[in-house]
């Protein structure tokens, strides 16, 4: 027993116990069930050679003993009926460090003997695969890597990615076959690839992506490389009986290729201009393949096994039973992969649409397309890009690509005027024919065919609208869709989708988001509403390239005064959370903060999700604020003052800014309050800063600050929440005092006497209008509240008449007095009315009595 | 007559100071014989391994969230 590696690698292996236990693993932690394969005796005997592959690999365990990580992860499913991997007893080593790894000590796993110059770990039991990135070929592993595994975390030296159901299906719809999966794993693996892996890779790949169903000359077809699986399914009850009469013959023609395909924006397009020869080698056999179709009806029998790839065999089904037959392949293990010709659809119109010539897609962008568009069909799946990296651009080169009907669904109104611009601006597309559906204007498009803009919740509706939206709905339901774009497709609940795609007829989906998971783990409904997911980028490598800001992170602890903390003990858990929000040290932070990130020239945005408090904050340091009930036109007066004046330097955002928001100037975030543990939301704020417009300047910063209350349960929801950005490579740094921050000019709070009116006051204020602040969670502003109104304008003007002694009101037995400071939305308002003549408080006394007069007639009805 | 109690000073964060004084407020002060300022108590002695594990225990609720996730929006 060699006595080097123990030191180090025991307390390596501790550590990364540590992590692995506080930060959340994404998936139900279950404990694992007892295996009986790895301690298992058996009496074998291993030679030499092993023994002097153990000792390199114990030389290399001590230089780096980062690769326990993966034994530590639980997760993943295991295949069943396992249990040939017999283990020599001798091959495991037993020394200190042991008893930490429990079951996932493979050091009895044999290293080849050139393993230094492999990149790859792999853990047999899960399926968990650890990447050195420091190896000289990590570049073309994690290239295949995203292909076929899901990444898992990806912090500088090591990655993990994890090989899932879902992702080797992806990796079959791109095309990729077991066998290449196999030997590629094989070539980059430091160790022998474990029969069980390879086995699980086998099973998975044989059923996924084998059957596709194809929507050509808009009749579908259900279709296959392999002929024996059309067979299967043939000889089954129900598809088979599903089948269209009268086309008994099983069609074969031959697989597209990439071909003549060239996505818009891409250095290919690029080079089409110029020199076309060999995209003119290419297309003959291209177009032959389609033109040929017809006539290449054969019998099953003819095709012998030839070996020949190319092949494709189909039969047809009819439009009403396609659901019914995916469901039944889902069944009997066939998924069906959906896949549109939409080069050879000539019934639905072409739509006039391209990239503008001097658009330049980015590379990950076009990698992104490119796994959409692999043999030159469209392929659905859901592409995962960070916040800022350019979602938008992707979604509509795929569309110039398909150049077919578009249907472009997002979560507010304020992203669909958004996506209608974007549209405009990137692409050359008439704007007559990009058309806005959603309450407050429902257009059509004037061509034959066109893009509709509208949202989710429009579309799902199933209460009674309006005429207009009824017949809107019918139009969208009567026709063909060539692309359905889902942006920010993990917002939605999976009912809705199925809403959505059963009422909209669409031949591919294209799901966009920032984040995919979910809280509540459903986020693999999606693979099977959606698609699987195609593409998922590297938070690090695109800061580093400078397309996303790179952003210093830091989790601000404040300490709760005595008193709050007391009242926070006592308090219910919805006053826990106002109380741990309103802590004054938070609030000190908070403003310590911005004044020393104003004083830099930075734009910055506070985020709470306690609505209570985001008035105070906002209300006492005097900055503009938005929250669900801000009416529409106020809201973009704010983010008009937000984005130009060079006075208005922070904004405070409730929740309905954690998405889709664009706000390239800002450059600095502050969290004073947040949902829980959601690392969704988490990530979802970094992303507003992370597309900010000075993110190229030398040496430029982003930051992101969480402010959490010390011994409160924000702690535990904070390091709950970071878990996501820790995994996309993002450290956070913990600061405990803030220099200087007693010296603040005019800082709030900062007595005792102070800090105990604003206890008083905060439970004061929450027992009255606790019901009155209910936040809708849309970025809609409240149909019907004409723009006028300042918040909370009539509702803390009630007066009220008391009784109490005179000492009371001087102040003794808690009587608290509220000083109410002016919204600064107002003062802005001001402004604009003087210009615009807009907002109520810019009205003349003239209009005003017409308002009355008015009010008071429509009382009377 | 003079009636003595052993007592332990107890130092502490005011944090904990703050819960120390909410479980003895909640068991019929028996913990506390007097608050002395932020940091500091006075507690019987007798009681001390009693407060020890209450606070132990309390500790833990408050690093586990009470609530299940709301994450359905």
């Amino acid at each position: 027993m060699p006595p080097k590696r123990k030191a180090p690698s025991g307390q390596a292996g501790a550590a990364k116990a540590g992590r692995a236990s506080a930060m959340s693993t994404p998936g139900p932690a279950t404990p694992r069930s007892i295996d009986s394969s790895i301690m298992s005796d058996a009496d074998e005997d291993f030679d030499e050679d092993v023994t002097e592959a153990q000792r390199q690999r114990e030389a290399l365990l001590s230089k780096e003993a980062d690769e326990f990580v993966n034994k530590f992860t639980f997760g993943g499913k295991r295949l069943q009926g396992q249990g040939d991997e017999i283990v020599p007893r001798d091959a495991r080593r037993y020394d200190s460090a042991t008893s930490l790894f429990k079951k996932r000590d493979f050091s009895h796993l044999p290293l080849k003997p050139d393993h230094l110059n492999r990149p790859l770990w792999i853990d047999p039991d899960n399926c968990t695969v650890v990447l050195e990135r420091f190896n000289p070929l990590a570049e073309q592993a994690t290239d295949f890597l995203i292909t076929i595994a899901e990444p898992k975390s990806r912090p500088t030296f090591l990655h993990e990615y994890s090989l899932t159901p879902h992702s080797l299906y992806a990796a079959v719809s791109v095309g990729l076959r077991p066998k290449d999966i196999i030997n590629t794993l094989e070539r980059f693996l430091k160790t022998a690839l474990p029969d069980m892996v390879r086995r699980k890779i086998e099973h998975h790949t044989k059923s996924f992506g084998k059957v596709k169903l194809v929507l050509k000359h808009n009749r579908y077809f259900v279709e296959s490389v392999d002929a024996d699986v059309l067979q299967i399914l043939l000889k089954d009850d129900v598809i088979g009986s599903l089948r269209v009469h009268g086309s008994d013959d099983i069609t074969t023609s031959y697989a597209p290729t990439m071909g003549g395909l060239v996505i818009p924006g891409t250095q290919n397009a690029a080079g089409v201009r110029q020199a076309d020869l060999k995209q003119a080698e290419k297309k003959p056999g291209e177009g032959e393949g389609a033109s040929n179709e017809a006539d290449l009806f054969a019998a099953l029998n003819e095709e012998d096994d030839d070996d020949d790839k190319e092949a494709v065999h189909a039969f047809e089904i009819s439009d009403a039973n396609v659901e019914t037959v995916q469901k039944r392949c889902l069944d009997i293990g066939y998924p069906i992969l959906e896949e549109y010709d939409f080069r050879n659809d000539d019934v639905n119109p072409n739509l006039e649409i391209d990239l503008r010539p001097n658009t330049q897609i980015r590379p990950y962008q076009e990698k992104s397309l490119s796994k959409m568009f692999g043999n030159g069909r469209a392929k659905s799946g859901i592409i995962v890009l960070p916040c800022g990296a350019g979602k938008t651009l992707v979604g509509i080169t795929a569309a110039c690509t398909i150049k077919k009907g578009v249907i472009v669904l997002c979560t507010s109104s304020m992203s669909v005027v958004q996506w209608r611009q974007e549209f405009l601006k990137w692409s050359n597309i008439n704007p007559d024919d990009v058309a806005i559906f959603t309450a407050e204007s429902k257009n059509k498009f004037s061509g034959s065919t066109g893009i509709i803009v509208t949202t989710y919740s429009m579309v799902t509706n199933s209460r009674e609208r309006s005429h207009d939206s009824k017949k809107m709905m019918d139009f969208l339901r009567g026709r063909e869709w060539g692309l359905m774009l889902l942006d920010e497709v993990h917002v939605v609940p999976a009912e809705m989708f199925r809403r959505v795609i059963s009422s909209i007829k669409s031949h591919s989906k294209l799901g966009l988001t920032a984040t995919l998971l979910r809280e509540d783990d459903k986020i693999s409904h999606l693979n099977f509403l959606i698609g699987p997911k195609l593409y998922e980028a590297n938070w690090m490598e695109l800061s580093q390239q400078g397309h996303i800001a790179k952003v210093q992170c830091a989790e601000v602890w404040c300490p709760m005064p005595t008193e709050f903390y007391d009242e926070y003990l006592r308090a219910s858990a919805r006053m826990k959370r106002t109380l741990y929000a309103m802590n004054p040290r938070k609030f000190q932070a908070c403003q310590y903060l911005i004044n020393y990130h104003e004083a830099r020239g930075d734009k910055i945005i506070v985020f709470s999700d306690e609505l209570y408090s985001l008035k105070q904050y906002a209300l006492k340091l005097k900055k503009v604020f938005i929250y669900g009930g801000t009416s529409q036109a106020e809201r973009m007066q704010v983010l008009e003052n937000f984005q130009h004046n060079p006075e208005v330097n922070t904004l405070f955002l409730s929740k309905i800014g954690d998405t889709s928001l664009d706000l390239p100037e800002a450059t600095c975030l502050i969290q004073i309050s947040s949902h829980f543990g959601s690392r969704r939301q988490e990530a979802q704020r970094l992303g507003r800063i992370l597309r900010a417009k000075r993110r190229n300047d030398e040496g430029f910063n982003a930051f992101f600050y969480s402010l959490v209350s010390k011994d409160t349960q924000e702690m535990y929801y904070s390091s709950k929440r970071q878990a996501f950005l820790v995994d996309q490579g993002y450290a956070f740094k913990v600061i405990t005092q803030l220099a200087n921050i007693e010296k603040t000019p005019d800082l709030a709070f900062a007595t005792p006497l102070e800090c105990r009116e604003l206890l008083q006051r905060t439970l004061v204020d929450n027992e009255r209008g606790a019901e009155d602040e209910v936040e809708t969670d849309d970025l809609f502003g409240k149909p019907g509240r004409g723009g006028g109104r300042g918040v909370g304008g009539r509702k803390g003007n009630g007066v009220r008449r008391t009784a109490g002694t005179l000492g009371e009101l001087a102040g003794a037995q808690d009587m608290a007095y509220i000083e109410q400071n002016r919204a600064a939305n107002k003062a802005l308002k001001g402004k604009g009315g003087k210009k615009g003549g807009g907002g109520a408080d810019g009205q003349s006394k003239f209009f005003k009595g017409i308002q009355r007069e008015k009010e008071k007639s429509r009382a009377r009805n | 007559m003079v009636k003595a109690v052993r007592g332990v000073l107890v130092e502490c964060e005011p944090a904990i100071k703050s819960i120390l004084v909410h479980i003895d407020s909640t068991h019929h002060h028996e913990f506390i014989i007097e608050d002395l300022d932020d940091t500091h108590l006075f507690v019987k002695e007798t009681m001390l391994q009693v407060l020890k594990s209450k606070l132990e225990e309390r500790l833990k609720e408050t690093y586990r969230p009470e609530e299940p996730l709301e994450d359905s929006e």
